[in-house]
């Protein structure tokens, strides 16, 4: 019996090899089918671009961003300011460039939270089932029911982030975010490890005795996380547009702080008028989140076996 | 003394109002045209017919409409067209006219002997000597706590109604219970008779007369003034119908109005708007009839002109717009000489023209040019651009540490200039200024009144009456209402503004009153920097809209075409 057993499965190995190659893992299949997309490398591309923005902002200008010459106020765009000038005589150049920290930032730190929250609860809530599942899935609901930008805006308004320092009113935008964005990614998360629960090797493991945790970490997370992986690159983006509607309100970041949505705020007045001040920002901010959505387009493709 | 929360605007014919606070407001009206003329017009048509409704943007009262204590125009807007007092100021010139009063006569500037026309309500009940004295009996008292109560500082008595008090918050109990209830400067002769006598001679009284804050009350107001404050009754060209809290106040043409300056609309609904963007373009679609503020964004390139073509106007007002500093709240600002340093880091001229689109003239003291009395250059090179001298007199101030904020209301569109504002300031001193959005205009005067705010602020001021003494006495003055900077308190000053009020001719007061305010330019409690110009836009179906001098619609006057 043992024996047998052996032979028929050299003979599949064998057989494996012959037509594909070499065994792959779900991460390696999908980087193979990534590298041949342009789509991933034009997104990857432009978001090095504005990551480098964020972290190095000096790199793409020598401008001093607060730097407001009111005399020239409004200047449509020449050889001394790419972008020209915006109504108080900012160069719209420097502040796109500077206003990309914030936008990276409150993408980035949301998108971890609630990754980190929203996996965590998920994968609670499945493996532990029973109660403590239906009392998740529950608390999900009542989540759901607040739409992500009227939350915000509530939670923004009775914190008052006026007069705050940067990263206090960063991080007070990315929990106003996250408090709401995470009972989605908690649903997915939750579905896709009651996906992987009854696989035999769960079941192996469990049988062998291996620790919850244990089972939890070593088989149902690295086989569980694709589709969260996904989303969450998608969602990225969609938050910093909600960061962007938050300061555009005036309930977000605040001046000093420079940031895409309060440029675009500001140049609303002039959109009848001087629309380059309008349309700087808002590029940089379509750029932005139209990359992270590419790139979460891509890799869900790559991850999904049903579009191969 | 009304604060308008907008910059330009200055609505109410007699309004004065204190710009400080921007609520947008104040003086404007933008009127939609809600379903056009009204069939119901009666067309009596002389020049344009009249009857109809317009809707005219307005803003939310910060207080209950009630005439004494109403400081800010969003009410004052309103109040104006609802009320009439003894005299009316001529929307062309502010002249005061006799409207409610026969004659005011005196011979020696300290007894005032008033007779009034045969003039009624809105609710029928005819105005009576009584309705005048007993009105400002009760805005004077202390206890009441109107807003409007130091306008009747120069009355004989109107100290022993004041509440002596020390003790903060409860300075009208126990002993420190007003003595009188009425003042003893105002007899009732007849019905249609009363007197007023003066603590001291007051030059300008009967120009002051037709400010909001003398308006007569009915019987009614008295038995329930809380009531009477929602559904306010007054004599003038409107009445009140209706009062949506945060949307809409709506006023009617007056049937039984009894004066000359009749309506020639019939209805006139004041909507509250935040954002005048939205209000403008319901404007330019003909969807509300009047704006009196038009926003900046329109007013870049002077784009209004051709997106208004004919229905736009634009007037040199009586408003001024300044920086005010609370010294007490905020130790950091109490000398003047780094407040002077502030004053010449700021590029007025350079924010005129490109914030403003030229919609200010740049300020050279704390009197409007309007009126009379006011003297040119006030201010001096305090007022002047000039980083050079600036940098000089901060370090005499020995220097600023610390950041430095200037806090605006919400409404209206503050944000911009306020932010060159601070940009300048930082360019041209290195202190690193920012403007904060400081809530809406009630809030933002509640935290003015109570010391709160810290740093800079925004203040504005419609005048209440054509004198220069209404640019100093309401807001310097030690116990004026608008006085949010400190309060400012300089004896000499006091002394002065006395003085004057007690001048036997209105030129030597003038005099007195500009000393004054060279004393202003010495202790620099403030920082001025505009004045002001109303710039309206009105819809196709109304005739062009006369601006007056206290830059509000002259709302008797309009008419449908």
């Amino acid at each position: 019996m043992t024996e047998s057993a052996t032979v028929v499965q050299a003979v599949e190995a064998t057989n494996a090899a012959g037509d594909v190659g070499e065994a792959r893992s779900l991460g390696a299949d999908a980087w193979r089918a990534l590298r041949k997309k342009p789509l991933f490398w034009v997104s990857l591309v432009l978001i090095t671009i504005f990551v480098l923005m964020a972290i190095w902002p000096s790199l793409f200008t020598n401008t001093d961003p607060d730097n407001a010459v009111l005399r020239q106020a409004r200047e449509r765009p020449n050889a001394n300011a790419w972008f020209g000038r915006d109504i108080q005589g900012y160069d719209i150049y420097s502040r796109v460039v500077y206003g990309a920290r914030a936008s990276i930032l409150v993408g980035v730190l949301t998108t971890t939270f609630t990754v980190l929250l929203g996996g965590a609860i998920g994968t609670l809530a499945a493996y532990a089932g029973g109660w403590v599942d239906a009392l998740v899935s529950r608390v999900t609901d009542i989540f759901f029911a607040i739409p992500l930008l009227l939350g915000a805006i509530l939670f923004m308004a009775a914190t008052q982030p006026r007069g705050k320092p940067y990263f206090v009113i960063i991080l007070l935008v990315v929990t106003a975010i996250s408090i709401l964005g995470w009972p989605s990614l908690a649903r997915l998360m939750r579905s896709s490890v009651m996906q992987v629960l009854p696989n035999d090797y769960v079941q192996a493991a469990r049988a062998l005795g291996a620790s919850p945790w244990r089972i939890i970490r070593k088989h149902i997370i690295p086989n569980a996380m694709g589709p969260l992986i996904v989303v969450s690159t998608i969602n990225l983006g969609a938050y910093i547009a909600a960061e962007a509607t938050l300061s555009f309100l005036g309930i977000g970041l605040q001046p000093p702080v420079i940031s895409w949505g309060v440029s675009i705020s500001d140049a609303i007045v002039g959109l009848r008028t001087t629309p380059h001040m309008l349309a700087f920002p808002s590029l940089f901010l379509s750029l932005t989140v139209l990359a992270f959505i590419m790139l979460g387009d891509a890799i869900r493709d790559a991850f999904d076996p049903k579009t191969r | 003394m009304r604060g308008t929360t907008r910059t330009i605007a200055v609505a109410g014919v007699s309004a004065l109002a204190l710009l400080t606070a921007a609520c947008n407001g104040g003086s404007s009206e933008t009127t939609s045209a809600t379903g056009g003329a009204t069939g119901s017009a009666s067309a009596s048509g002389d020049t344009g017919a009249s009857g109809g409704e317009i809707t005219v943007n307005g803003c939310q009262p910060e207080n209950q409409l009630i005439a004494g204590n109403t400081s800010e125009t969003c009410g004052g807007d309103v109040l104006d067209t609802l009320t009439a007092k003894l005299v009316h100021y001529n929307s062309d010139t502010a002249e005061p006219e006799m409207d409610i009063a026969e004659s005011i006569e005196t011979d020696d500037n300290q007894n005032f002997t008033v007779k009034l026309k045969d003039y009624k309500f809105a609710d029928g009940t005819p105005v009576t000597a009584d309705s005048f004295v007993k009105a400002w009996n009760y805005t004077a008292y202390g206890p009441n706590g109107q807003g409007g109560s130091y306008f009747y500082g120069p009355i004989e008595g109107f100290d022993a109604l004041q509440c002596t008090g020390t003790e903060e918050g409860k300075e009208c109990e126990g002993t420190g219970k007003p003595k009188a209830e009425e003042m003893t400067g105002l007899k009732v002769v007849d019905d249609k008779t009363f007197t007023i006598k003066t603590t001291e001679k007051v030059s300008n009284l009967p120009v002051r007369l037709g400010y909001t804050a003398f308006a007569p009350q009915p019987e009614s107001f008295f038995s329930d003034p809380e009531a009477f404050g929602k559904a306010p009754v007054g004599a003038g060209p409107f009445k009140f119908e209706s009062w949506t809290e945060g949307q809409s106040i709506v006023v009617v043409k007056n049937p039984d109005y009894s004066g000359t300056n009749t309506a020639k609309i019939d209805k006139i609904t004041f909507k509250f708007m935040q954002d005048m963007d939205a209000a403008y373009n319901e404007l330019v679609a003909n969807q509300l009839d009047l704006l009196t503020a038009i926003p900046v964004s329109a007013l870049i390139d002077d784009k209004y002109k051709t997106e208004l073509t004919d229905r736009n106007a634009q007037r040199e007002t009586a408003t001024i717009q300044w920086i005010g500093m609370n010294p007490k709240a905020d130790p950091t600002l109490a000398k003047p000489e780094l407040r002077k340093a502030l004053s010449m880091a700021i590029d007025r001229e350079t924010i005129n023209k490109q914030i403003f689109n030229g919609t200010r003239t740049v300020s050279t003291g704390w009197v409007s040019p309007v009126v009379s009395g006011y003297k040119a250059n006030a201010c001096g090179e305090a007022c002047v651009f000039d980083p050079a001298k600036a940098k000089a007199m901060l370090e005499q101030a020995g220097g600023y540490d610390g950041k430095l904020t200037l806090t605006y209301n919400t409404e209206g569109d503050h944000k911009t200039w306020t932010t060159a504002v601070c940009n300048s300031i930082t360019d041209t001193l290195g202190i690193e200024c920012t403007a904060t959005p400081g809530g809406e205009f009630g809030e933002f005067l509640t935290n003015l009144t109570e010391g709160k705010t810290k740093g800079m602020f925004r203040n504005g001021w419609q005048m209440d009456y054509p004198s220069i003494e209404n640019y100093l006495t309401p807001i310097y003055a030690k116990n004026a209402d608008s006085n949010y900077f400190g309060p400012y308190d300089n004896p000499e000053f006091e002394k002065l503004l006395k003085e004057a009020a007690a001048a036997p001719s209105n030129d030597e007061a003038n005099v007195k009153y500009q000393e004054a305010e060279a004393v202003l330019a010495e202790d620099f409690p403030t920082i001025p920097l505009f004045y002001g110009k109303a710039t309206m836009g009105w819809s196709d179906k109304l005739n062009p809209v006369k601006i007056t001098p206290f830059g509000t619609a002259d709302f008797t006057s309009i008419s449908l075409k």
